[in-house]
């Protein structure tokens, strides 16, 4: 195994360039474990981390600026700085693993491994990110809707590295919701975020751990649109928290395994999406 | 006769903490040893079939590599009746991640790396790794565990159960489950030269020295003796600190001898051999998965007239392990008829072994829950149901109690614990959670193992040494042991010195059976007594006397057990279904307690893991392999800090005047027994839903 250690973003491109076949590496907690596990062994590893640029957070130019959260920015870090304008992404990255995989792991390294339970992908998919993926060819940003190909793939190119990941600034209140067979160091049964946007009245979701790829619950952001009462005082309506709900879990593609099974998982869907409907709406009032 | 007390019952602090806390005590694997080399192992990737061949040329090559060795290049070991420990000795495989060759190496890389390389071909024969009820060739073992007969039958079962007012007759099951220590298992193996006899054996010269993180080192000294043919004294094993165990250090296993043929294999090297974490999962022991009928009897007053517990379970086709699963149900509760059983499988599956109060674990889940169904078909509280049929003297052997007071705990626990808050079930929201409280009694037997032996040294100035080979592997023996020589000796606890963990100090009983602190600390206070008895009060430096671990006549005349009595709270979501443990209490009663923050520590420690057991653990067995799953803590689901938010345990203040000289009864095992029954009992309680397999998983809840 070669181990490539690029001290800038131009020679991590270049190397990615010349060697396709090297495994990305960045707080090592998902790579190591696969390789603890022997599920293959990389060929080359591409350490990112002496790459200091990429532990650096910004804000984009333009009219709707986003965050930009470089690949190697960690979870703690997150939380603690961009918490207040990433509520629900933050809120979903208190749930990752234990204090250790906080401090080691990132966003990116979620993406990169793609798994349909990582915590990262229902908020990311709620609040419409974008993925900076860059080359030596050029840049380009891929719509997170578009970027989960399959389980634990992406729609990264060999040569492609993850440069950042640009999330719009809350415009409402968020939510994130996780069920485990745990209360901590689990991985999800399955899990919901929701992001509501208060100006443009649109409500964004995100599905975990419930189909082969995080996806979006459709009908229900439709539903949500047409139906909500925006303007309304007071509670969600709880038939219209529950036909939410539903449109949630129908969105899903569970399947049975040693976590759960696939009709609970759908009916605790439906559960979290209607809560997490009604805490996100009861935080708007305050 | 008790000792006088000053250092015991006092909350006295580790005497190696701050070593521990330090980090100057030194586990196995950093033990320094002169040039190590490092094995790693080769495990079988079938359940059952034989060796055909095996290509370690690409392993051999790689830089670094010292040795490979497989069965066909093994020294053969002199005693191959275990079949555990007959390790590397055949080509045969009898279950999945059995060894079947081991690679050393200049560093742990290189041979985890080349043991990689080794290509095994196997030929396959059918394997069966499944357990059910209703499978052919079920049998009844000999013994089970701790030496009981495997079938008890007094009066008759079938009659009473007929005639009974009110019965329960259920199925309950437990999973396969694994120990899961902090430190994994860890030899370090040294040899001494000696003379190599023709053949590759091991000649009369030879002298091994094993380091060992092990429950007992005189045990692991005496088995591995016999294994390789070397008389007693030419084994050493040395073992001070050991990170965990609960049982799965009880007795030696394959790694132990892996790691002295390794060793043997490159002459004049120390080896170093640590288990993976996966490793452990089949090669450390674990608890066999059980399958149990329990069916009482009673009068619409909730007399019990019948109790019977029948038990399925497995064992390793290639060793016995019988779990004394129904073994507690024969003295708990008074009924004249009461029938108890156990059936093994002997599946091509790892060997089972102890875990933390094997028998009565597994067993009170059944055991208690069934209680509790009886209580609510009966229309009685449970704890009154337990009450009206607290036996008077053991109903098994018909002796007096050395001291019974299960109902105290129970009544204690209940004043405590606010039981009478408790409603109907079903019946209390707060919020989007159901409530519910639940109780289960706990009892573990008093075990003194006879063969400890205790010496004690004073080294002037005031200072005294006390020797034995015993082991603290957690749970606080050391301190205990110095507590109860200061007393016995007369002096301040500050002024001795207790040496453990090292088959060259006096023999020592497994820390095993909740048994060390009566078997040691008997040995340790007759080894003082008898040096009084010698040296008076001012011995002159260098003074030693010794004395083994006197009888204990009284377990004969009496039946002597611990009790205790487990309450849990829990809070279902009623939508979710998920379980959260606000609160545990357990009360028990023990004898005396020697030291109150040790001791809580087990306590809370049993109770804890006895809520892992209720809501999360299960190993996977996936039959098509023979393979355990989800053998890592990722996935092989352990509580984590988070899930264990209130454990309280408290006792009662007595002696058991019949518990040897501190009348105390230990206390290692029971905090486990009964707590899953508790949550499982304050589960139905919460919602109305009756659990009878563990784990209690949200998806059950819901239907
Ligand atoms: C004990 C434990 C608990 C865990 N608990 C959780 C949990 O609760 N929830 C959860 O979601 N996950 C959990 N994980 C998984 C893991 O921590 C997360 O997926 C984390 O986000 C990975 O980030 P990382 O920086 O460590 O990634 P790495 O391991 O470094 O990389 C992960 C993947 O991303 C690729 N990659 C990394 N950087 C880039 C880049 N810049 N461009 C392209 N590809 C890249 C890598 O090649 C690899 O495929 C846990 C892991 C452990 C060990």
């Amino acid at each position: 195994m070669d181990f490539l250690r690029p001290a800038t973003w131009e020679d991590a491109l270049a190397m990615k360039a010349a060697r396709p076949d090297a495994t990305p590496i960045q707080g090592g907690t998902d790579v190591m474990v696969e390789i603890n596990l022997d599920k293959g062994r990389p060929t080359a590893l591409l350490d990112l981390n002496p790459v200091a640029e990429l532990s650096r957070w910004s804000w984009t130019a333009g009219p709707a600026p986003m965050l930009r959260v470089g690949a190697g920015v960690t979870y703690t870090r997150l939380i603690a700085e961009l918490g207040g304008w990433l509520p629900g992404l933050a809120q979903a990255s208190r749930t990752v693993g234990s204090p250790q995989i906080r401090n080691r792991g990132t966003l990116v390294g979620n993406l990169g491994a793609a798994s349909p339970a990582g915590d990262g992908h229902p908020p990311l998919l709620a609040s419409g990110a974008l993925v900076e993926a860059e080359s030596v060819r050029g840049t380009r940003l891929i719509p997170i809707g578009e970027f989960y190909m399959g389980v634990k793939r992406n729609a990264l190119e060999g040569d492609e590295l993850i440069r950042a990941v640009h999330v719009p600034p809350a415009a409402g209140p968020q939510c994130f919701a996780k069920v485990g067979t745990r209360n901590a160091m689990v991985i999800a049964v399955c899990s919901f975020a929701v992001a509501l946007d208060l100006r443009a009245r649109r409500a964004g979701t995100g599905i975990g751990s419930a189909a082969p790829t995080p996806r979006r619950a459709h009908a229900a952001e439709e539903f949500l649109a047409g139906e909500l009462d925006w303007d309304g005082a007071g509670p969600v309506d709880p038939a219209l928290a529950r036909r939410f709900g539903e449109l949630v879990a129908e969105a899903a593609a569970p399947i049975d395994d040693v976590r759960g099974r696939a009709d609970y998982r759908r009916h605790a869907l439906a559960v979290m999406a209607r809560r997490a409907l009604g805490w996100a709406w009861a935080e708007r009032e305050v | 006769m008790t000792v006088w007390r000053e250092a015991v019952g006092t909350p006295a602090a580790r005497v190696e903490g701050p070593a521990k806390v330090t980090g100057r005590a030194g586990y196995t694997y950093d033990r320094p040893v002169t040039d190590p080399a490092y094995a790693f192992p080769v495990q079988a990737t079938i359940a059952r079939g034989r060796v055909a061949s095996i290509d370690s040329a690409a392993a051999a090559g790689v830089e670094g590599v010292l040795a490979v060795v497989t069965h066909r290049d093994a020294a053969r070991l002199a005693d191959t009746g275990d079949a555990e420990l007959a390790v590397l000795q055949s080509d045969e495989v009898g279950f999945r991640g059995q060894f079947v060759g081991v690679v050393v190496a200049e560093t742990p890389q290189a041979a985890r790396y080349a043991a990689g390389l080794v290509r095994v071909e196997y030929e396959q024969r059918p394997h069966d790794t499944e357990l059910r009820a209703d499978r052919p060739g079920l049998y009844a073992p000999e013994q089970v565990n701790g030496g009981f007969v495997s079938d008890t039958d007094e009066g008759d079962v079938d009659a009473a159960m007929e005639a009974a007012a009110v019965t329960v007759d259920r199925a309950y099951t437990t999973p396969m489950e694994f120990n899961s220590p902090m430190e994994p298992h860890v030899s370090v193996a040294v040899w001494d030269p000696g003379e190599r006899a023709p053949g590759g054996g091991f000649a009369e010269g030879a002298r091994l020295t094993l380091f060992d993180s092990t429950q007992g080192p005189h045990v692991v000294r005496s088995t591995l003796a016999q294994v390789f043919g070397l008389p007693p004294e030419r084994v050493r094993v040395i073992s001070p600190y050991v990170g965990g165990g609960f049982g799965s250090k009880g007795m030696p296993h394959a790694h132990n001898v892996l790691a002295a043929l390794a060793a043997w294999a490159v002459p004049g090297r120390p080896v170093k051999l640590a288990l993976t974490r996966q490793q452990m999962f089949a090669l450390a022991g674990h608890r066999t998965p059980t399958i149990q009928r329990v069916r009482l009897g009673a009068g619409a007053d909730g007399r019990l007239t019948a109790v019977a517990h029948e038990v399925v379970e497995h064992t390793s086709a290639i060793k016995e392990f019988a779990e004394q699963t129904a073994v507690g149900a024969r003295m708990m509760y008074a009924a004249p008829n009461r029938r108890t059983s156990h059936r093994l499988a002997a599946l091509d599956v790892p060997v089972p072994s102890w875990m933390r109060a094997p028998g009565e674990a597994p067993g009170f889940f059944a055991l208690e829950v069934a209680m509790d169904e009886l209580a609510q078909a009966c229309g009685l509280d449970p704890i009154e149901l337990r009450a009206r049929n607290d036996p008077e003297v053991d109903p098994e052997s018909g002796r007096p109690w050395s001291g019974r007071h299960l109902v105290r705990c129970l009544r204690e626990g209940a004043a405590r614990f606010g039981w009478a808050e408790r409603t109907a079930p079903g019946t209390r929201l707060v919020g989007r959670e159901l409530v519910g409280l639940g109780v289960a009694a706990s009892t573990y037997p008093y075990y003194r193992l006879p063969g400890s032996r205790a010496v004690v040294e004073y080294e002037g100035g005031g200072r005294y040494t006390v020797r034995i080979g015993a082991a603290d592997i957690g749970t606080g023996a050391w301190t205990a042991l110095t507590q109860i020589a200061a007393d016995a000796l007369g002096c301040r606890l500050r002024a001795v010195r207790v040496e453990i963990g090292d088959s060259d100090l006096p023999a020592a009983t497994v820390a095993g059976g909740s048994s060390g602190t009566t078997s040691w600390g008997s040995a340790v206070v007759a080894a003082c007594r008898a040096f009084r008895h010698v040296y008076g009060e001012q011995p002159p430096a260098g003074a030693e006397a010794g004395a083994d671990m006197p009888d204990d006549p009284d377990a004969e005349r009496f039946a002597m057990h611990s009790f205790g009595a487990q309450f849990a709270e829990v809070r279902v979501d009623a939508d979710t279904g998920e379980v959260r443990v606000p609160r545990m209490l357990g009360v028990f009663s023990v004898g005396r307690v020697v030291n109150p923050r040790t001791a809580r520590s087990q306590f809370i420690g049993g109770m804890t893991m006895g809520l892992s057991m209720a809501l999360h653990e299960r190993g996977v067995l996936d039959h098509r392999t023979g393979h355990v799953i989800n053998h890592d803590l990722a996935e092989y689901h352990i509580a984590t800090h988070a899930d264990v938010v209130d454990v309280d345990a408290v006792w009662l203040d007595e002696e058991d005047v019949h518990a040897g000289p501190l009348g105390a009864r230990g206390i290692g095992e029971i905090g486990i027994v009964g707590a899953a029954a508790a949550i499982a009992n304050a589960v139905h309680n919460a919602t109305g839903v009756r659990v009878r397999d563990l784990p209690i998983t949200p998806d059950v809840l819901l239907r």
